[in-house]
């Protein structure tokens, strides 16, 4: 089936798309308020199903790739996992895995609670990549028809 | 048809009941001082002797008492401390953790009337008073999703990934993208 542009979902979508990844990068660093990676990578890949929505299923794809998608979502969780084998590595075997106040960040910055940054900064963000890429994916694979099934190219 | 609809009606409605009367059961929540969010009590109890008194002054557990702690199953570590406290006696003990402080509050030695009642101080006092100093991060629940459930949040996400490399895997058509 042929996608068919609609001016009022056009522009409604065109003006919420913004908004939408904005508050979920809000969300996203969870340190203050609530929230926290799996929320915001959620609202952040509902924002690109708002985008399919409106303008067709070959453009959504070409705002977010095949290969940037299979590559973020692994790098959320090399992020993460990273940061636990960086604790070994960079304590020189003395602190557990995931052990975050064994990275030396307190001593490079001066700031006393680095903890917290990592936790919020990379843990949270690692977390949200790969959700956001993981649902984008899926929702994609799921919506995708290909050109012998009739489906637009 | 009807006699169907009435029925489901009237399970709602004792369903709906009985979640009202559950709920209304629930102790207060976030009580920082109702007895289970404080400590366990582990029903250990010895007579307060004039030696065993002098003991505890002294920084040193008593014998009978910890003979009892330890067939309790929580036996007291090497380089335990005793501290006064108000109406008893803390107890704290060195972590294994490194990187963490170094003593933790672990039993509370507690004298009604003439017997000492041990207690266990529960998870949830260190979790509130002291995530934000150890974790810096002010949010309670980001520190115990991140920091002190950090392997659990690991294998979650790993789920995650998990499901979409299915998905990929059984669904994907290849396009010209």
């Amino acid at each position: 089936m042929k996608h068919k542009p609609d001016v009022i979902i056009n522009t409604i979508a065109r003006l919420m798309v913004p908004f939408i990844q904005m508050y979920a990068l809000y969300v996203m660093v969870g340190t203050e308020g609530a929230g926290g990676g799996f929320q915001g990578g959620v609202v952040f890949a509902a924002s690109f199903v708002l985008f399919v929505t409106a303008f067709g299923i070959t453009k959504g794809r070409s705002r977010l790739p095949e290969s940037w998608n299979t590559a973020l979502s692994s790098l959320g969780l090399y992020l993460y996992a990273g940061i636990g084998i960086l604790c070994i590595i960079l304590s020189l075997g003395i602190a557990n895995y995931l052990n975050y106040g064994a990275l030396p960040l307190a001593k490079l910055t001066g700031i006393a609670m680095t903890r917290g940054l990592v936790i919020s900064f990379v843990v949270e963000v690692g977390i949200a990549l790969t959700v956001m890429a993981i649902f984008a994916s899926i929702f994609f694979d799921l919506a995708w028809k290909s050109e012998d099934e009739g489906g637009e190219q | 048809m009807k006699a169907i609809t009435a029925s489901a009606l009237v399970l709602v409605i004792l369903l709906g009941a009985l979640f009202i009367y559950v709920a209304e059961d629930i102790p207060a929540f976030g009580d920082p001082n109702s007895p289970a969010n404080r400590w366990v009590n582990l029903s250990i109890s010895v007579d307060a002797g004039a030696d065993v008194l002098t003991s505890l002054n002294d920084g040193v557990v008593p014998e009978v008492l910890a003979e009892k702690i330890k067939d309790r199953g929580f036996p007291l570590p090497p380089g335990y401390k005793v501290e006064e406290e108000e109406g008893g006696w803390n107890v704290l003990i060195p972590t294994g953790e490194r990187l963490y402080h170094e003593l933790q509050e672990y039993y509370f030695i507690n004298r009604e009337g003439d017997r000492l009642w041990v207690y266990r101080y529960s998870a949830p006092v260190r979790w509130q008073e002291r995530c934000e100093e150890e974790t810096g991060v002010p949010n309670m629940v980001t520190a115990g999703l991140a920091d002190y459930r950090g392997y659990d949040t690991l294998g979650e996400t790993t789920v995650i990934f998990t499901a979409g490399i299915s998905v990929i895997l059984l669904l994907r058509r290849r396009g010209k993208l």
